[in-house]
Formats: structure tokens, sequence, C-alpha cells
């Protein structure tokens, strides 16, 4: 699923990221840890092209990130699920606005789009603010909706960037449920975050250490559940 | 794919009233400028209608020599209908000369005491249909000297106002008109380009996100493409409505002696010519904006 070889990114003098290599399997939950700066939002943002590949090599889904065309940026997009902090929502549109934004750009036939953004929101716990404005939303629910646009398209890799880092323990542990439910049907998540309660809630998750661009630890936690039939977790979700 | 293209399309004229003020103000501007376009337009049809009637055609007065004898003269007058692209060729001889002349002068055009020793020559009005593709090339002062080198003649006498006028007034169009409508174009340009990027710059959060979520520069490009085709549409519509307006005021302004000119609307085909012209320059800067 991910492939990453030497890969290393500068700012100017300032390197962020020197010699990282790592993999992920299909299906796979990898933690990337670390103090702020230590390469994590750096690494994550080469995975989904908001920054482009010059030293070493990755590739993400299929893609070659090193010769990565301009145009191959949406395709690549598409099979990749991003989630951040700060939401990245349109907090004056309604939550089915929100989500149903990740289908349109496909060009999905509208009544089926309705049923997948339904389905997703329900699964969320959301059926009750479909069509509520989400600034009217707390701040749980907003990343609730953050998730449900990055999953709605089925997408083979959950790239998270300090998804809980805005939210008490309690949401915090709801979303890690949303997260590993969704990793048990199949996806792949790659989570960066310095919370150990977040990095204890993944069963057989693999645990990357980054310090100062580096990947100084590698440990992995106990043994994963095992995984379900893709097709039955679309089901279970309605999707 | 076609709902999607509409929708994203109503989506750009909504999303017009996000800065109303802005938009209006750029509206204004636009309208304005085609206002202007226009009637420099205007003013140059019209002295384009007026020099069309005279532009394609060139005239010479030609008068025989006194002694010239009538066999020479029809000879001469002969050689001129065969010469190419003539027009008309008027021909007096001395005494239909006298009488035309005594004719124009009315009642006091009694000359009848000189018709035993008429001291008019033969003569003749020639006029030439000018081709275009001569027009640039001194082509009446070539025929000037093939009418003067004729046996019988003793002098031409040739206006080549029609003529030149017509190369000075193509030489300035090239030279000023074009110019400046550049100009023009350019501040349409830059008016709608800036409301543009106002548009994109508040839905930077948007834009961002749908890039995230996978969307094509052309699905994010598209609507903020269509608010600028709207604005140069609304724009150059409004514009052209109001050189309507001061079209009705102004079209009998010149048509006083010595001026004596109407200030024709400008033809439909110049109008569609405004219109695209403003809502191409639109839609490119927009297009430059949202790149």
């Amino acid at each position: 699923m991910v492939t990453v070889e030497r890969l290393s990114y500068n700012f100017g003098t300032y390197w962020a990221l020197k010699d990282v290599s790592f993999s992920l399997k299909k299906g796979e939950f990898l933690f990337l840890t670390g103090h702020s700066g230590a390469g994590k939002t750096t690494l994550l943002r080469l995975l989904y092209g908001a920054l482009p590949v010059t030293r070493g090599r990755a590739s993400v889904a299929g893609y070659q990130l090193n010769n990565l065309r301009k145009r191959d940026i949406p395709q690549l997009r598409r099979k990749v699920g991003v989630v951040f902090q700060d939401f990245k929502i349109l907090s004056d549109r309604t939550v089915f606005d929100n989500v149903a934004m990740a289908l349109e750009v496909r060009g999905m036939p509208r009544q089926h789009l309705e049923r997948r953004v339904r389905a997703i929101i329900r699964a969320m716990g959301l059926e009750t603010k479909s069509y509520s404005i989400c600034e009217r939303l707390s701040g749980g629910e907003q990343q609730r909706v953050a998730i449900a646009r990055s999953m709605v398209a089925n997408p083979e890799l959950i790239l998270a960037d300090e998804p809980t880092g805005n939210l008490d323990v309690d949401l915090t542990m709801h979303l890690m449920e949303i997260f590993q439910q969704f990793h048990t049907y199949g996806t792949s998540v790659i989570m960066a975050t310095h919370s150990k309660e977040v990095l204890e809630c993944v069963p057989g998750a693999r645990i990357l250490h980054l310090q100062d661009g580096r990947i100084v630890d590698e440990a992995s936690g106990a043994e994963p559940e095992p995984e379900k039939e893709e097709p039955a977790s679309l089901g279970e979700v309605g999707l | 794919m076609i709902g999607q293209f509409l929708r994203l399309s109503a989506r750009g004229v909504a999303d017009l009233r996000l800065h109303p003020f802005a938009q209006l103000l750029t509206l204004v501007a636009v309208a304005m400028v085609t206002l202007l376009t226009g009637l420099i337009l205007l003013g140059l049809h019209t002295v384009n209608i007026e020099l069309l009637k005279s532009r394609g055609q060139v005239e010479f007065q030609v008068y025989w020599k006194t002694d010239a004898d009538a066999e020479t003269v029809v000879k001469d007058w002969d050689t001129i209908r065969a010469m190419e692209h003539l027009k008309d060729f008027k021909t007096f001889t001395p005494d239909n000369a006298l009488t035309e002349l005594a004719s124009t002068l009315g009642e006091t055009g009694d000359f009848s005491w000189l018709a035993d020793n008429n001291p008019l020559p033969y003569s003749g009005l020639v006029s030439f249909h000018v081709p275009p593709e001569a027009q640039d090339q001194g082509w009446a002062a070539g025929l000037l000297t093939q009418i003067k080198s004729l046996p019988g003649v003793d002098k031409v006498h040739y206006t080549p106002f029609q003529a030149d006028l017509a190369q000075s007034w193509r030489t300035i169009s090239h030279m000023v008109i074009w110019p400046v409508l550049g100009f023009l174009a350019l501040i349409v340009s830059l008016v709608v380009h800036n409301t543009i990027k106002l548009s994109l710059m508040t839905r930077l959060d948007e834009v961002e996100i749908l890039s995230l979520v996978g969307a094509r520069p052309g699905y994010i490009r598209w609507p903020l493409l269509t608010g600028g085709f709207v604005q140069g549409v609304l724009g150059s519509g409004l514009g052209i409505g109001l050189l309507a307006i001061v079209h009705s005021f102004i079209a009998e302004a010149l048509n006083f002696p010595p001026f004596l000119l109407e200030i024709r609307f400008l033809p439909p085909e110049y109008l569609l010519a405004l219109a695209g012209a403003v809502t191409l320059v639109s839609v490119l800067s927009s297009w430059v904006a949202v790149k």
C-alpha cells in the first residue's frame, strides 16, 4: 500500500525528513509519533502529494510519487482519505454537504451519492445532524464529519494528522473507535499523534517514532484482530 | 457529466452574491469600459460610413488643348473608355460645356454671345473604382500620368483627397485605435481579474478541501470562470444598453451644416463582437486569476 525508501525533504536549509524508509501493507495501522517538528506532518504531506518527493522514493496506492504528474494528484487523493487536527471542513455548509463533497468531485450520480452519504453519516452517529450547519456542531462532531468525508469514498488508505489533537479524552477514545472500526474493515491507516492514550488504542498497530526527521524507533502493539472481508465491511456500514 | 457541469456553473453564478458590493463595482466598471469602447466604435463607424461613400472612387477632370482637333480628342476618349476600373466618363465638347455652364448659372448664364468664339476646350470627368489591392500603392497617381500622356490632353485636375483620406484613416485606425482598444481591454481584464481573485481568496478553504478530496483543477476553477463569464456578459450587456441610450441622445447632434453627420448605431455584428470581446477578456482574466 505504501512504500517509502530513503525519503528526505528540506525546507531551504532545514531538513524536515532524513532518509526515512518504511512500508505499510494493506489493512495495517501505523502510528507516526514524535515531538513537534519531528517530521510527522511533512511525511504525511509527502504521501498525499501536497509536497513533491525530490529525494528518495515513495509509492502510495500504486502511484509512484517521485514522478507524479500534477494531473495524477487528484487520482491519488481519491484513493487516500485525509483527516486533520483542525478538521478542515466548511463551517458554513451542512454536514451532508461537507461529506457529499468527496463524492461530488467524482461525478457520482445524485441518487447513489445521497445513499452513501446518509449511510456514512449514520455510521458516524450524526444522522440527526445531517442538515445542521457545521459551525453549530461540537469539536468532536466536526471531526466526525471530517472522518466521514475522508471515508465516504471508501479509500484504500487514511492519513490522519493529529486527528484527536483538539479533543478531550472521551471524544478521543470515541474517534479512535471509529478509526478502528474502519481499520477492521480493511482500510490502511497512517496516523500522526503524540498522544500515549491514542497509541494504546489500536492493538497490533505499528509505531514509528520520529525525531529530527529520522525514524529512531519502531515498535508494535498487541496482535491485530483478524481483518474482515471488505465487501462485508461495506455492507455493514451501508456503503 | 452534464449535470455536474450545470451544477458547477450554477454554483459559479450563486457565488457572485458572496461579495455583492465588489461584484457590483466590477459590473459597473465593465459596463463603463464597454460603453467607452462602444462610443469609440460609434465614432469610427460614423466616420467610416462617410468615407465609404467616396473611398472606393477617384475622379479626374481632364481638359484637352484648345487647339486639339476633334479626331484626336475622340481617340483619347476611346482610350480612356478602354481603361480598367472605369466607372463613369462624362465628356463635354466646347458647345456642351458652354451649355452646361449656362444652365448651371440659370438666368444670368446667357453665353450666346460666345457661341462663335467659344473659349472652352474639350473636357471630361472620369471616375474610376479603386480596386482594394491598389489603395495603398499610388494607383491613382499612375492613372494620372497615364491620362496626362494622352496626345490631346492639356491638363488634368486630380483631387486625391478621398483616396488619401481613406489611407490616412486606415493608418490612424492601426496606430491609434487598436492600442486604445487594447488599453480598454487591459482595464477590463484587471478589474475582472481582481474581483475573481478576491472570490478565490475567500474560497481558499473550499479550494483546499476540494483539492484534498481529489477534485480536478477544472472542477475547482469552473465556478470561478463562470463568475468571470457572467460578469463579462452582464457588464457588456449593460454597457451596450447604456450605449443605445447615449446614442439616442447624440444621433442627430452633428446632423447640421457643415457636418451633416448622422451618427448611426453600431450594426449587430459590431455589438456582438464588442460583447464577445469583453466576455472573452473577462473569462481569460478569470482564468489567469484562478490558474
